[in-house]
């Protein structure tokens, strides 16, 4: 189903991937996790032979969500909430929620309490990771979300079950991280979109599938500079809806760096294939790019973004504020004055999962670049 | 979390347990404003947090929760808040950061303020908020920040014995990162005697929340709220223990003689809150409710200091197993079965649920425990919207009108039993 996709196909299911996993599920007979983001170790669900599937919100109309939280909740929250409620939740034999901030550790709760049938693990992820404790918290959290898979499933896995599965994960994010090099040298080839497309749809998909199409779509890609780029770092979790890419298209910028979950931070989960798979997966929990809410050094989101830029010699920094994304927000006005003090420039877009119409975000960008081109550039 | 410092005279004559608050409060905060003269530092952290490490290693605790506290039932919310809007923060965070860093920026507050940090404890059992809003802080003097992380207390044993194991592993390296800081050794046997201080008084105020289940209660939440003030920031010193021996005392007196907030034919309804009380409003609230036979008597929040430490155990299993398990941390079933045991041990027999914008840590919860709470007590709920401490989010005549009809809800269901 997913082993021969074009790009234009990828683009076209990343708007809705769930038919066609019903689809899929129904004809192999799996079972299906589903996670919110970030970090759940998905080789583990797929070692247990079931489908892991991110779910990275919806652009449906809510309808049951607001009803349970509170009406500044996130909207990644919301609409995640929303997409089980009213419309997925069918799919799933069950979930494994991470918990980093606030609102993931009550979003859980609820997520349980509405799901009560359902097989439902946290995966509690460390909210500090300079310390060695930190490195023994995630071992015990794998080695837990594998019990506690087994005694539901009433399987057992081996660690070559899941070096296989850790294989097939490589093999995708070494695919995603070969096509993105290449696109960043040639946005004229592969639009934004069409790339966090590709790293979306893998976040959902089967990969052994979905891998086929992602070679066969590298080996189709022919050089194309284009004209008229400007090269830019996208920092943020995630970049809903689509559409948003789409913007970025329209007035030619080409994303060359980002922190995404939905982009760079996923593509550095290559789990270290030299070692026990457990300890590898916790390596890549360890050295993987910041994410506010684990990160207990204060200065690295900063450091990072900042490196970013200069070592791709990008013009600008975005950054993607989901609505209502508390550590965002705590986050941000220092940030942005650090990076402004560096004489970076930085342009926010607020974004929410349900927004129809993108003609506000489409102004402000088009005014900071136009600003930009008629600066120093 | 709660009040400290309150500018305006007290009008009546205090009572003894007052004048020794008085006294413990103003001695905590002159030592606090005198830290470096006396070789101290001082160290931000989180209303729930292993405080006891702290008090051991002679670091003075602030709380800037406490602060805000004050600013906010003082009524500068908006002003403070409207402050940090303007440096970029959004209007929708937590208010007590907002006012602190409103206060901050403007030195504008109700007390003498605190004394800068030097360094920070945030524990995330209480919220991450406070993790953020530290850091916050904490880049503005190029301070470090100790992340107490304490998993969500998930209900599977196994499970939770492994999350208490992750916690005394940090709080060991709690203990190891002070050392480094201060340049001087933990002593055990200091944490000892803390811990004894500290479980006593936890089991001290513990026994005056549980005035309320006198009838007529001799204890309202305001009570309560202005109660608890010492134990979130003199724990672990043999004065906090003074100073819940006096308060229980005088509240026993009532008690047997039968003096409640309410006079006993008046005590119609005795309710639980959910939240954190809207602190600019809380007195008004008291009146109203009053007005209709109606004192709150409990909540979760107040409920979050009382410890029941175990001085047979390692001291640092003991403060992990307590720190963990709050009811900020606690899985939505549990606090259930939290809120429950008090209705039951309390007689409560209505509850107002506060949706507060402010908290989400707390906030989230509400619908649902609502609906679990209404389900198993077959009592009805208010629930209503608004923010503990700006007022640009409360709606008075909205707020009045629904707890007018609450009331007359509970009068009807009453006349039927009857
Ligand atoms: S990190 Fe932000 S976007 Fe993600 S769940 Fe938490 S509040 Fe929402
Ligand atoms: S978010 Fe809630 S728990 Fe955290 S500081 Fe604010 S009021 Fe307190």
């Amino acid at each position: 189903m997913w082993e021969n996709l074009s790009l234009k196909e990828v683009v076209e299911l990343t708007k809705d991937p769930f038919p066609s996993i019903r689809k899929w599920v129904k004809e192999k007979g799996k079972k299906v996790i589903g996670s919110t983001i970030p970090d759940v170790p998905e080789e583990v669900i797929h070692a247990f032979g079931f489908l892991p599937v991110s779910l990275i919100g919806t652009d449906k109309p809510l309808k049951k969500a607001p009803s349970r939280l509170p009406d500044n909740a996130c909207s990644l929250a919301r609409s995640n909430l929303e997409l089980v409620l009213s419309y997925e939740g069918d799919l799933f034999d069950g979930f494994v929620l991470p918990q980093v901030c606030d609102t993931t550790q009550h979003l859980s709760d609820i997520w349980r309490i509405h799901f009560p049938n359902k097989y439902m693990e946290c995966f509690l992820a460390p909210r500090q990771v300079d310390r060695p404790s930190a490195r023994y918290w995630v071992k015990e959290e794998i080695e837990r979300l594998i019990e506690s898979m087994g005694n539901w499933s009433g399987k057992k896995i081996s660690n070559s079950d899941l070096m296989n599965s850790i294989n097939l994960f490589n093999e995708n994010k070494r695919l995603l991280k070969e096509i993105y090099d290449f696109k960043k040298k040639n946005p004229g080839a592969l639009s934004n979109k069409e790339f966090f497309s590709l790293v979306k749809l893998s976040m959902q998909v089967d990969k052994e599938e979905f891998n086929k199409s992602l070679k066969a779509i590298k080996d189709q890609l022919k050089p194309q500079k284009g004209e008229g780029y400007l090269d830019v770092v996208l920092a943020g979790i995630t970049c809903d809806p689509p559409e948003v890419y789409g913007l970025f298209d329209e007035i030619k910028l080409n994303i060359v760096a980002d922190t995404l979950v939905t982009g760079t931070r996923y593509i550095q989960g290559i789990v270290p294939q030299d070692k026990d798979p457990v300890e590898g997966m916790v390596d890549r929990h360890m050295n993987r790019g910041f994410f506010s809410p684990i990160h207990d050094n204060v200065y690295r989101n900063f450091e990072e973004i900042k490196a970013l830029y200069k070592e791709n010699n990008a013009k600008a920094v975005i950054y993607i504020h989901i609505e209502f994304c508390e550590s965002q927000e705590y986050d941000l006005p220092d940030l942005k004055n650090m990076l402004r003090k560096e004489g970076i420039p930085f342009h926010v877009m607020d974004t929410e999962y349900q927004t129809l119409s993108l003609s506000h975000l489409r102004t402000r960008l088009q005014a900071f670049f136009e600003s930009l081109k008629g600066g120093a550039l | 979390m709660s009040e400290t410092q309150k500018s305006e005279k007290p009008k009546k004559e205090l009572t003894k347990s007052q004048m020794l608050s008085k006294k413990i409060t103003e001695d905590y905060m002159n030592e606090a404003f005198r830290a470096h003269e006396l070789g101290k530092l001082i160290g931000y952290t989180t209303a729930i947090s292993p405080v006891e490490i702290f008090v051991a290693h002679d670091i003075i605790p602030i709380y800037p929760e406490n602060h805000a506290v004050a600013n906010l039932t003082a009524k500068k919310g908006a002003q403070l808040c409207a402050v940090t809007e303007n440096l970029g923060y959004t209007s929708h965070l937590c208010a007590y950061a907002r006012s602190d860093l409103g206060y901050r920026e403007t030195g504008i507050t109700v007390t003498r303020g605190i004394p800068e940090p030097d360094l920070f404890l945030a524990c995330n059992a209480q919220c991450f908020t406070l993790t953020k809003w530290f850091q916050v802080l904490a880049r503005r003097g190029n301070l470090p920040v100790f992340v107490f992380d304490t998993p969500e207390y998930i209900m599977d044993k196994k499970a939770r014995q492994e999350i208490i194991k992750y916690c005394v592993l940090q709080l060991k390296e709690l203990i190891s990162f002070l050392e480094e800081v201060t340049k001087r050794k933990f002593d055990y046997d200091r944490l000892n005697e803390v811990m004894k201080y500290s479980a006593e008084s936890s089991r001290l105020y513990k026994k005056f929340l549980d005035m309320a289940q006198y009838k007529p209660s001799p204890i309202s939440i305001f009570d309560a709220l202005i109660g608890m003030a010492i134990a979130v920031y003199r724990r672990g010193t043999p004065e906090c223990v003074e100073y819940y021996r006096t308060l229980c005392e005088e509240f026993q007196e009532k008690a047997d003689k039968g003096i409640g907030v309410l006079p006993k034919d008046k005590e119609k309804y005795r309710l639980y809150w959910e939240n954190l009380p809207v602190w600019f409003k809380f007195s008004d609230h008291a009146k109203l409710l009053g007005s209709y036979g109606g004192v709150i008597l409990t909540s979760l929040y107040v409920h979050a200091w009382s410890f029941e430490f175990d001085l047979n155990k390692d001291p640092l299993l003991t403060l992990a197993e307590n720190y963990v398990s709050r009811f900020s941390n606690s899985t939505l079933e549990d606090r259930a079965d939290m809120a429950m045991d008090l209705f039951k041990r309390y007689s409560l027999n209505g509850m107002i649920m506060f949706m507060n914008r402010s908290c989400k840590a707390v906030s989230f919860a509400v619908p649902t425990l609502k609906d679990v709470l209404v389900k198993r007590t077959g009592i009805p709920a208010l629930v209503f919207e608004s923010d503990m401490g700006d007022q640009r989010f409360y709606s008075e005549t909205q707020i009045r009108t629904r707890i007018e009809a609450y009331f007359e809800t509970l009068d009807r269901l009453q006349s039927k039993v009857a």
